[in-house]
């Protein structure tokens, strides 16, 4: 919809989409904070939450329809997510690693569903609150289940390596789990998606620019390959969509996973 | 002399783009031998794990220090 | 404290330990580069002399180097 925007000012020249892209309007005038990307996320919410219901209120021994999907869903992310990271702990953590998952995921796909077309994670205010938020619970069940001052003699001095070098390493060490852990965490999910998104809605343009804004006879190759490359890129896209979900639950798992039984 | 042809615009992503050739291939080639060394000798798993990390540390040493460069040479 | 027993490490346990030392060996070089390259910086910065800044982040890719082949590395 906004590449049509963007092109309706009557350019000479092939510019392709740049930061612009991601500014929304507000959709009801007034309501300044209510913009596409917000009601994205309301929608994922929504979605997570009808499909949850759906497969999980009412189960039954045999599973049918949507509690069949529901079950396989929660099985991958129990058997890949969880299991490997919390051990025993595995099945109390389920509720928030599956949401996170489902979540993201949803975030994720609003990216190529038509007329929708936003990933809500190219924002990067939403995976900074879910990287936060993680962060918090890790700095929490740490702090609980080792004290707080051995939260961080564990994680700055872990037993086995000669003396002096822990004035060197401890600063790292503390640095690399404080501090660069939770950025990593959310930068990966901004990053990706916004990448994505950037590289589809560019393919698009040239397709659309080079077939029906100038249609020339040199341009028309051009165009044909800009939606060749769509379509490849889309299908390439769904796959990182899936593949940054899983890991941003993974990487949530971990980090849990470590407060709980530091590794040694 | 006249200029026949330039590059202008940001030629620090230019580097780095170009800088992540190497540590592309390299890690690329570290964990597929790991995993072929794995299928072949399962049995060694504990050793071509340490020695495939170690690897990839030094390889991504480079991936990282290719990132930092245009901040720290300017332009 | 779980029990040592180092004898058999099952399946799950490795794939755990590799994934969390995967993960980290990204966050430790950043760190590192961070830490010491940010250090380098601010002397060059005090000094004037600029190139602390190059020696504190090749230092810092170096000491996070070892980090990891003294903590996965053996």
């Amino acid at each position: 919809m906004s590449t049509l925007t963007l092109l309706a000012s009557g350019e000479d020249k092939f510019t392709p989409p740049g930061l612009e892209l991601f500014d929304s309007p507000p959709i009801i005038p007034g309501v300044v904070w209510f913009t596409k990307p917000v009601l994205l996320a309301l929608l994922s919410t929504l979605i997570v939450v009808a499909f949850c219901w759906s497969a999980f209120a009412k189960p039954k021994l045999v599973p049918r329809g949507a509690q069949n999907i529901g079950e396989m869903g929660y099985m991958f992310v129990r058997d890949q997510v969880a299991r490997p990271f919390l051990g025993k702990d595995a099945d109390r953590w389920m509720g928030p690693l599956l949401s996170i998952f489902l979540l993201v995921w949803v975030w994720n796909l609003m990216g190529v569903l038509p007329l929708l077309q936003f990933p809500v994670a190219s924002h990067i205010a939403f995976p900074i609150v879910l990287a936060l938020g993680v962060y918090f619970l890790k700095l929490y069940l740490g702090i609980k289940h080792q004290g707080l001052i051995g939260y961080f003699k564990n994680m700055m001095f872990p037993p086995g390596l000669p003396k002096p070098i822990y004035l060197l390493l401890a600063p790292i060490e503390l640095l690399s789990t404080m501090i660069i852990a939770p950025f990593t965490h959310a930068v990966r999910l901004f990053a990706n998606m916004f990448a994505g998104h950037l590289i589809l809605a560019f393919f698009s343009l040239v397709g659309f620019w080079f077939l029906f804004e100038k249609l020339t006879p040199l341009g028309a190759p051009i165009g044909v390959i800009g939606v060749v490359m769509t379509i490849a890129m889309t299908g390439f896209e769904m796959f990182i969509q899936f593949l940054q979900a899983f890991l941003f639950a993974m990487l949530a798992a971990m980090y849990i996973g470590n407060s709980l039984h530091p590794s040694h | 002399m006249s200029v026949l042809a330039e590059v202008t615009g940001s030629i620090g992503s230019i580097g780095y783009g170009i800088a992540t050739l190497g540590p592309g291939i390299g890690v690329g080639l570290i964990f597929g031998q790991g995993v072929q060394a794995i299928a072949r000798q399962p049995e060694a798993y504990g050793l071509i794990r340490q020695n495939m990390l170690l690897g990839f540390v030094l390889t991504e040493a480079l991936a990282l220090i290719g990132l930092v460069a245009p901040f720290m040479f300017g332009k | 404290m779980p029990a040592m027993s180092e004898k058999k490490i099952r399946p799950e346990d490795d794939a755990r330990d590799f994934a969390g030392a995967a993960w980290s060996i990204p966050s430790y070089l950043l760190s590192g580069m961070a830490l010491y390259g940010g250090a380098g910086w601010l002397l060059s910065k005090w000094t004037g002399v600029i190139v602390f800044t190059p020696i504190g982040l090749i230092l810092g890719v170096a000491l996070a180097v070892y980090l990891v082949y003294r903590k996965h590395g053996r």
